[in-house]
């Protein structure tokens, strides 16, 4: 009786103290997340411009228009080729990376550095960055192109059948270190012991890659997988300063389209349909991701 | 038992704490708003003279510009300091940014209600929103009793009125589309200064066949591309069709834009543009760079294009020639309008400006002698009667406005933003090939009138 009463009065007290430590952190999300989210919706059912007093409600006429708009289906397509190229090429590729760093130790610290540099850049500078290198007439590829005899122009932002494949390389320059160092991090809690183990048992270094290592690295590899499902579809800065969407809306995304209702064009309303469905479609598909992922490592 | 309850205190204590800061700072950052003693003065009217507040109180008045490049943010802030020297009650803070950001940094202040006091626009449709929106306020009455409109050129008032009143003053430049070209290559080809479109296409021609590219267009920003858009059919079918399908009186779909959207096509399809244009960028100076290279030898810009090339490079500013845009063969259209504004920023005094009479002093203070003087020193055409210009080539520009029949204002800036956004798109679509010029105006002409059905 006693015992239990302790205990209670023990639970209670930390009950107490939880509440005071999360409530700040909690008043924060509410505020600066929870509020602008719910208040994106509400916005969504009004015909307003953004700037001015006079604002209509309209229902549910915007999610009508946006499941319309072939814009919209558009930009999401390339969202999602965004997304899918960027699994293919930074999952592995950053792992690739992260996997000779750690074989190689101390000895590489130089190629970690490096390595790293893209990702220390902000996202206007890459783009600015990467305007110049790809212009069709003075660019890096142009230049290529002269020296091994070509015409010396190679369109690569201008072309609509180009321009996103040129953007997704861009993305992955700048993320891949991202994702290097989430790696590099993942085998840093992998133990020495297992290495051993492996070793000492006669595993070769491709054994342990394989066996040993890449199961255990699983579940951050799943996060990365899902931090970059997201990321891409969520994704607007570098498209906005390269391409700002074009050229016309070859590379329009749903988040560069969800900018230019809302402010260029002055559709604050749609514009927060926009975000709103942007918001229901990536927490789907992250969900359905989620639940593929960690049903394979629970097979594993 | 006690000592816990101590610990819980403490803890809410510190919390307490924290929560005063957090408020304290908030408080520490309001009193930005306007000065109480000043705010009865808009609503009765601001009569012109009395000052707007008794000597000794400070006004703080706001003024937003987008003048980032040279020794214009100076100029502008020695102006704003020369008035502040002579109205010592008024404190002006000068926030300048950058002409991109800008846009949206208004959007937000507007939907936030946090406008400065003085603020530019381009005039045309976007003005009228924020008119219609409540956002600026008439200053007819402070521009007629000050003088200052009988020294501003008629043609940038004129952009500036809306429905009987006059809501801006033109300060910052006289801007005009025209077609550059590279002297010594025209020279070297013995080509000659066109007069009409079949002309030009002759010269293009021979460009192309020396080996170099007629036109150099960076139009992933859009608007570089809509300027041929515009002087296509502005030399087709003069002034008229623009305004009738803007007011709705008229249609997108109309012959005129049919040609001009088909005339960039065939010029397109004939290579008279660099590869790669509709990916390289004009604020980056991706265009001038095939000039300088002498890649390229024509290039139609608005009248800053001779700033940029004098900041970049000076050797080339001797190499450029002028004319205005060719004619249309058999158009009956006056081939002397020009494309472009008089005025080029506007500013106008907000709809939360609490002294009309001080904010409109400090506009007229930016048109004061001093400043229309290192204005014209920088290269700039002042929008006023009888403005000096000296450099030869700025020269043959303000002969070609002052020739003008009229003035065409850009597009992209008479349009409401989404009609305007979506011409910029559609031209852009119609030059990379990947929209026929039927389509662009047919959506052009919906965009128009969905959005004439709303207001």
């Amino acid at each position: 009786m006693q015992a239990s009463n302790l205990a209670s009065r023990r639970r209670h007290a930390t009950h107490i103290a939880a509440t005071i430590f999360l409530a700040p952190a909690l008043l924060f999300l509410i505020i600066f997340i929870g509020y602008p989210i719910l208040d994106s919706f509400r916005i969504s059912t009004l015909e307003w411009n953004g700037i001015s007093a006079h604002r209509t409600f309209i229902g549910l006429d915007n999610w009508g228009a946006l499941l319309r708009d072939r814009n919209f289906w558009a930009a999401f397509r390339n969202n999602l080729t965004i997304m899918v190229f960027s699994l293919l090429f930074q999952v592995p590729f950053a792992l690739a990376l992260a996997t000779f760093l750690d074989a190689g130790g101390k000895k590489f610290n130089l190629f970690k550095v490096v390595w790293f540099f893209p990702l220390l850049m902000s996202s206007v500078a890459v783009g600015f960055l990467f305007r110049y290198a790809l212009d069709a007439n003075f660019g890096l590829f142009a230049n290529i192109s002269r020296l091994l005899g070509g015409s010396g122009a190679i369109d690569l932002l201008g072309d609509p059948n180009r321009a996103l494949f040129a953007v997704i390389g861009v993305i992955c320059w700048q993320y891949i270190p991202f994702y290097m160092v989430y790696y590099l991090a993942g085998y840093s809690g992998l133990s020495e012991d297992t290495y051993e183990a492996a070793i000492i048992d006669g595993a070769t270094r491709g054994q342990y890659f394989w066996r040993v290592a890449l199961p255990q690295l699983f579940p951050t590899i799943r996060s990365g997988a899902i931090l970059s499902i997201v990321g891409s579809l969520k994704f607007f800065d570098l498209i906005f300063v390269m391409t700002g969407g074009g050229p016309g809306t070859a590379t329009e995304l749903m988040g560069t389209y969800m900018y230019r209702n809302a402010f260029m064009t002055f559709r604050m309303g749609y514009g927060s349909a926009v975000a709103c469905g942007m918001f229901i479609l990536i927490t789907m598909i992250a969900l359905i991701a989620m639940k593929l992922l960690s049903g394979k490592e629970a097979g594993a | 038992m006690i000592t816990r309850v101590n610990r819980i205190l403490t803890v809410l204590f510190s919390v307490a704490v924290v929560l005063a800061v957090f408020a304290g700072c908030g408080g520490s950052s309001t009193p930005a708003a306007p000065a109480p003693d000043s705010a009865p003065a808009a609503q009765d009217g601001a009569p012109a003279e009395a000052p707007a507040a008794p000597s000794g109180e400070t006004i703080n008045l706001e003024l937003w510009h987008i003048q980032m490049d040279g020794d214009f943010p100076n100029i502008i802030q020695r102006s704003v300091d020369r008035y502040m020297e002579a109205n010592p009650q008024y404190n002006v803070e000068v926030v300048p940014t950058a002409n991109d950001a800008y846009k949206q940094k208004l959007a937000v202040a507007m939907g936030a209600n946090q406008m400065p006091d003085i603020y530019i626009s381009w005039s045309g449709g976007p003005m009228i929103e924020y008119i219609k929106a409540g956002h600026m306020q008439p200053i007819t009455s402070q521009i007629n009793s000050s003088g200052l409109k009988d020294k501003l050129l008629d043609a940038g008032v004129a952009q500036a009125t809306y429905s009987g009143d006059i809501w801006g003053v033109p300060v910052e430049n006289v801007a005009a589309a025209v077609v550059y070209y590279n002297k010594a290559i025209y020279e070297e080809l013995g080509l000659s200064v066109p007069a009409t479109i079949s002309e030009l296409e002759a010269n293009a021609d021979a460009i192309i066949a020396a080996g170099k590219t007629p036109f150099s267009l960076a139009n992933s920003t859009q608007w570089t591309g809509s300027m041929y858009y515009m002087y296509f059919a502005t030399r087709h079918g003069g002034l008229q069709p623009f305004q009738d399908a803007a007011t709705g009186e008229g249609t997108f779909e109309s012959d005129t834009f049919v040609y001009a959207g088909d005339k960039i096509q065939e010029w397109v399809g004939k290579n008279y543009f660099n590869v790669g244009f509709n990916g390289i960028d004009e604020d980056s100076g991706q265009s001038r760079q095939l000039l300088y290279a002498d890649q390229a030898v024509m290039h139609v810009m608005g009248s800053w294009f001779l700033s940029n090339v004098l900041g970049e490079n000076p050797e080339f500013y001797e190499k450029i020639g002028i004319f205005p845009f060719p004619a249309v063969d058999g158009s009956s259209a006056d081939p002397t309008a020009v494309v472009g504004t008089v005025g080029d920023n506007f500013y106008h005094v907000s709809g939360s400006c609490a002294d009309v009479d001080g904010a409109f002093g400090v506009i007229a203070a930016l048109l004061d002698d001093q400043a229309i003087a290192e204005r014209t020193a920088n290269g700039r055409i002042v929008p006023i009667k009888g403005a000096v210009v000296e450099d030869p080539l700025l020269k043959v520009i303000m002969g070609v406005v002052e020739n003008a029949s009229g003035t065409q204002l850009w597009y992209d800036q008479y349009l409401p933003p989404e009609v305007a956004d979506m011409h910029k798109t559609t031209s852009q679509e119609i030059f990379g090939g990947t929209m026929t010029p039927q389509d662009a105006n047919t959506r052009m002409q919906e965009t128009m009138a969905a959005y004439l059905a709303r207001s």
